[in-house]
């Protein structure tokens, strides 16, 4: 017991290092925001604020007549529910199908998705949008949503989950009579839930953050989710307005972060559910 | 099973059904709207915004509809635009080193037959450098909006204590500003800072004689002239005349610890935010005050080719354009140079602090426009070349001669059946 | 070779089954695959075909493609004088580099964060919050923020350490932004995947190995370790092709300087594929292709090792 209470105080000191360390960057945001221009861009570095402004929050979701920040925000969270409720379906059909079931190439076609998926998708960027505009989705949230959902990572993800639930679950379940859409829905799917609280976070955020595809995709300032939509606030030739960025960069993770909150109770809860399973 | 089968689509089907419908689209361009791509973004974006407003308001019979898209994003997506034959914009603003590069791959349509009826929308009307872009092969492929220079502020303070003399020319050189660096430097002021690299070699290296293409085909960047730039700008660093490397030049100046700052005239607005620094403007540095070179750019109106667009918009178009050729004082404030020269006989437009360089004709003729069909190879190059040459991390010899053979490959690669 | 683990459970219970279920070998299975497949179809596997058909084609992006078969691979892979041969040279070899700094990084340090909150200390919630929060940043933000925080003369590192260092342009100064940057910003998610899987682990697996008397260290290689072996050789795989495909830090950051030493592949292939100039796609493409397949061998190698200790 001595020893138990040793190493959780060691581990302790070592988040709390850790910790320190992590906090740097986000103190320097955070407060760097309530900074004027000047005083982020003087040589005096001070932790706090001298002079304390909101201006930048003003300028930022109001200051600029051109930039709908509200909509951005709207269109950002269309398209990251949407992918993420897409993809939670198709992941966990998927996951079930390569992970429980057996058929003919089931290897092999779970063996080819994975090597595609470490192609570069630079060299995509131009067939992608050809088909996207063949599908009259240029300008449209589908653009963002669809294209997204192609990935093979999260599958990957579930179907290792799967794989450590023991078969004979199915078994027994299958001599009760229940057929293999039954197992999904009532047996697997509430074990698997962990797993898809983690797939869905990393899901929201990827699309959240993503900004190369839909600057492309969008060219209706309405249309655009919130980060390309930041982009737009800065100058041309560099001339950056780091607390306007900074400050875009805050109010942009927001709702990520409130999704955080509520996935970190659920997941980490929810784990001792499958705490037989081997993982 | 059946069942299940189509339960199983269903859910694909009625999801993305669903989102179809709460999407609107509203790309295409409809029958009374110029849709108007441009690639001003932040502030400039919010003035190009209001003079869109302006002329909106003035009841056209084509309204315009203006579309902020940052300028990698639009270079980006202009290709796939223009190839697959839907969304094109109408009017589009692209930089003037680009139109060459459309205009060879045939994606421009001229402005020739449409400018018939807009007699006021000609050379005598622009200032020069910015015209001269548009003329290729014989037609005329883009209207100019500006002309936007990369000059050379000065902390008027400082000047006064260590170069009080180095303006009376109007003119500051290399010399002058070593000269006052000497004494600066002691008191831990810089001389001056170095800030955007391709502008400040490429006015030195044309001060010099060189250019970057000889004959508009061969690129000319392995030559003696760029070692004697890049040397100038190294030994002005070396003896510690400019800021470090690594420094914000843009920080040095705005907290008046540096005499000189080249950089463009865009840059105004932000100086002007800082309270306690007094500036005045100049022509960016010179080697000798006989041959005046301030580089520059210009924002060109262009039309990608659309077979839908009709000869009615084609004219709302000019008309817009003529409404911007007489009302581009705001557009000046934003801190640019109008390129049309209607602008100039605006006694506000005189009071801003850049229009001097396009206020009489000796000073217009000091815009050097680098214009090349390859323009975009010799930039990617000289932004890795000079950088690390004049800060001492790559002998200059070599790096002149590995961008030269870079620049040389790319356009054999580009050329290759 | 990803599916030893499979296999063997299906050996187990093949033998139950196939009696029971001989009539359930139909289309049913690709019901459930079927989904995912058509969208991979569609925005995956035909865009990947046609952007390696790029690369054995000379495109501007504007007019058709012309075919020129492996003259563009002959030119990056063979021609020494070639400023590409070149980029690719220094472009894959900046690349490794960077996979082999942050790599290691990015699975030692986000295991012990979540041994460590494993422990349940006080706190936890904060602890977590805090090292995923980074991770939810867009890249254009996390390196704005820390090109100030690195920044010579006004940032505060430079400000508390006293120093003029050149974090940004100098060697080794640049690998340690990059690779600092890097690990801040992406652990999260592994750290989150730990997570999970040591909260998997039956308690009394290591109350068994007190009783023998071993401490938290052999607690940690005997049981800890090999009962996440999945997950690390999940994280392993997906960091390794996430650093692979590294763009945005040394863009935005070192611009690839000093002198090239930081330019990654993916801005050579950026740069010639939608550069300022004329793109020249095939040869972006077929850069990026070799990339893909380093990426390929890589990955099949991590799987090799990490599955042949089963």
């Amino acid at each position: 017991m001595e020893k138990n209470k040793l190493s959780k105080y060691i581990s302790f000191i070592f988040l709390l290092i850790m910790a320190c360390i992590w906090i740097v960057p986000l103190w320097y945001t955070v407060f760097s925001s309530f900074k004027s221009e000047a005083d982020i861009q003087s040589s005096a570095f001070t932790i706090l604020p001298i002079n304390w402004v909101i201006g930048n929050y003003q300028d930022v979701l109001f200051g600029n007549t051109s930039a709908p920040v509200a909509r951005w925000f709207l269109n950002s969270l269309i398209i990251s529910l949407s992918q993420t409720v897409l993809v939670l379906v198709l992941v966990s059909l998927a996951g079930y199908g390569y992970a429980r079931m057996k058929f003919k190439g089931r290897d092999a076609i779970f063996l080819f998705l994975m090597a595609t998926m470490m192609f570069p998708a630079v060299v995509n960027l131009i067939p992608l949008y050809k088909i996207v505009d063949t599908l009259g989705w240029v300008n449209n949230y589908l653009a963002a949503i669809v294209p997204g959902t192609a990935g093979v990572f999260s599958i990957f993800l579930v179907r290792q989950f799967m794989l450590g639930i023991p078969m004979d679950f199915d078994e027994s379940a299958r001599v009760d009579g229940a057929s293999d859409f039954q197992i999904f829905i009532k047996l697997i799917l509430p074990l698997i839930r962990p797993v898809l609280t983690v797939v869905a976070l990393f899901t929201f955020t990827g699309a959240w953050n993503d900004f190369l595809w839909p600057s492309i995709v969008f060219n209706d300032v309405e249309m655009m989710p919130i980060t390309p939509g930041l982009q737009l606030l800065q100058g041309m030739y560099g001339s950056l307005e780091v607390a306007h960025a900074l400050t875009g960069a805050l109010i942009a993770i927001v709702p990520t972060f409130i999704l955080y909150l509520f996935t970190q109770k659920y997941f980490m809860e929810s784990l001792s559910l499958s705490s037989g399973v081997k993982g | 099973m059946k069942k299940k089968a189509v339960l199983m689509f269903s859910i694909l089907f009625v999801i993305v059904m669903s989102l179809s419908g709460c999407s609107s689209s509203s790309s295409g361009s409809s029958k009374n709207e110029i849709v108007f791509w441009n690639v001003f973004t932040g502030p400039d974006g919010q003035d190009m915004q209001k003079i869109v407003d302006e002329y909106n308001k003035t009841n056209p019979e084509f309204k315009v509809k203006n579309v902020s898209i940052a300028a990698g994003d639009m270079y980006s997506k202009i290709p796939t635009v223009v190839n697959s034959g839907k969304g094109i914009p109408d009017l589009t603003i692209v930089h003037a080193e680009r139109i060459k590069q459309f205009v060879d791959a045939n994606m421009l349509t001229p402005y020739d037959d449409v400018l018939v009826d807009f007699p006021d929308i000609k050379a005598d009307n622009y200032v020069p450098a910015g015209w001269a872009i548009g003329d290729i092969n014989g037609s005329r492929y883009s209207i100019p909006l500006d002309v936007h220079s990369f000059v050379m502020y000065y902390n008027k303070g400082l000047l006064e204590k260590y170069a009080p003399n180095a303006l009376d020319d109007n003119v500051v050189t290399f010399d002058e500003i070593k000269e006052a660096a000497e004494m600066s430097t002691k008191d831990g002021i810089v001389g001056m800072g170095i800030t955007w690299t391709r502008p400040t070699f490429l006015s030195i290296y044309h001060q010099l004689g060189g250019d970057i293409t000889s004959d508009g085909e061969t690129p000319t960047l392995n030559t003696p002239e760029a070692k004697e730039a890049l040397e100038l700008l190294k030994g002005m660093i070396d003896n510690k005349f400019t800021n470090k490397d690594g420094e914000d030049p843009g920080q040095l100046f705005k907290s008046n610890k540096a005499i000189f700052y080249p950089e463009g005239i865009w840059m105004q607005n932000s100086l002007n935010e800082v309270e306690t620094l007094d500036w005045g403007i100049t022509s960016f540095p010179q080697v000798s005050a006989d041959k005046i070179v301030n580089w520059t750019s210009s924002h060109q109106f262009v039309m990608f080719k659309d077979d839908k667009r009709s000869d009615e918009k084609a004219k709302g178009m000019m008309d817009f354009l003529n409404y911007i050729r007489e009302n581009s004082l705001p557009w000046a404030k934003a801190g640019q140079n109008p390129a049309a020269l209607s602008t100039l006989e605006n006694p506000e437009f005189k009071e801003l602090p850049h229009s001097f360089l396009i206020e009489d004709t000796e000073m217009q003729k000091s815009l050097k426009i680098f214009d090349y069909k390859y323009n975009g190879f010799v930039a990617e190059e000289i932004d890795k070349l000079v950088g690390d040459a004049i800060f001492g991390k790559l002998d200059i010899d070599e790096g002149l001669q590995k961008a030269q053979k870079a620049v040389e490959d790319k356009i054999a690669a580009n050329n290759k059946k | 070779m990803l599916n030893t683990e499979t296999n063997k459970q299906e050996i187990m219970s093949t033998g139950l089954e196939r009696n029971s279920s001989k009539k359930q070998l139909n289309l049913s299975p690709y019901l459930y695959i079927g989904p995912h497949l058509v969208l991979f179809g569609i925005f995956f596997l035909f865009p990947t075909f046609f952007g390696i058909y790029i690369s054995f084609t000379n495109w501007d992006l504007i007019g058709e493609p012309d075919f020129i078969g492996f003259t563009n691979y002959n030119e990056i892979l063979f021609n020494k004088d070639s400023t590409f041969y070149e980029q690719l040279r220094v472009g894959l070899g900046n690349t490794f580099k960077f996979v082999l700094f942050t790599v290691p990084a990015c699975i030692i340090v986000p295991l012990l964060l979540a041994a460590g909150l494993n422990t349940k200390p006080k706190g936890l919630k904060f602890f977590q919050a805090l090292f995923y929060m980074p991770t939810l940043f867009s890249v254009s933000a996390v390196m704005i923020i820390f090109s100030m925080l690195y920044s010579v003369s006004f940032g505060p590192i430079n400000h508390y350490l006293n120093s003029d260092t050149n974090w940004l342009s100098t060697q080794p100064y640049a690998w340690i932004t990059l690779v600092t940057v890097t690990v801040w910003w992406t652990i999260g998610a592994n750290m989150i995947i730990y997570q999970a899987a040591l909260n998997g682990i039956p308690k009394d697996l290591y109350e068994a190995a007190s009783i023998d008397g071993a401490n938290s260290v052999q607690k940690f290689f005997s049981i800890t370790l090999p009962s996440i072996r999945a997950q690390i050789l999940y994280t392993v795989v997906i960091t390794t092709i996430a650093q692979f495909n590294v763009y945005g830090q040394p863009l935005m950051l070192t611009k690839g300087g000093p002198t090239s030493s930081t330019t990654v592949l993916l801005m050579y292939i950026q740069e010639n594929a939608f550069g300022s100039g004329i793109s020249i796609a095939g040869i972006g493409s077929a850069m990026a292709v070799i990339l893909g397949i380093c990426i390929m061998i890589v990955s099949a190698i991590q799987f090799f090792f990490l599955r042949q200790r089963d």
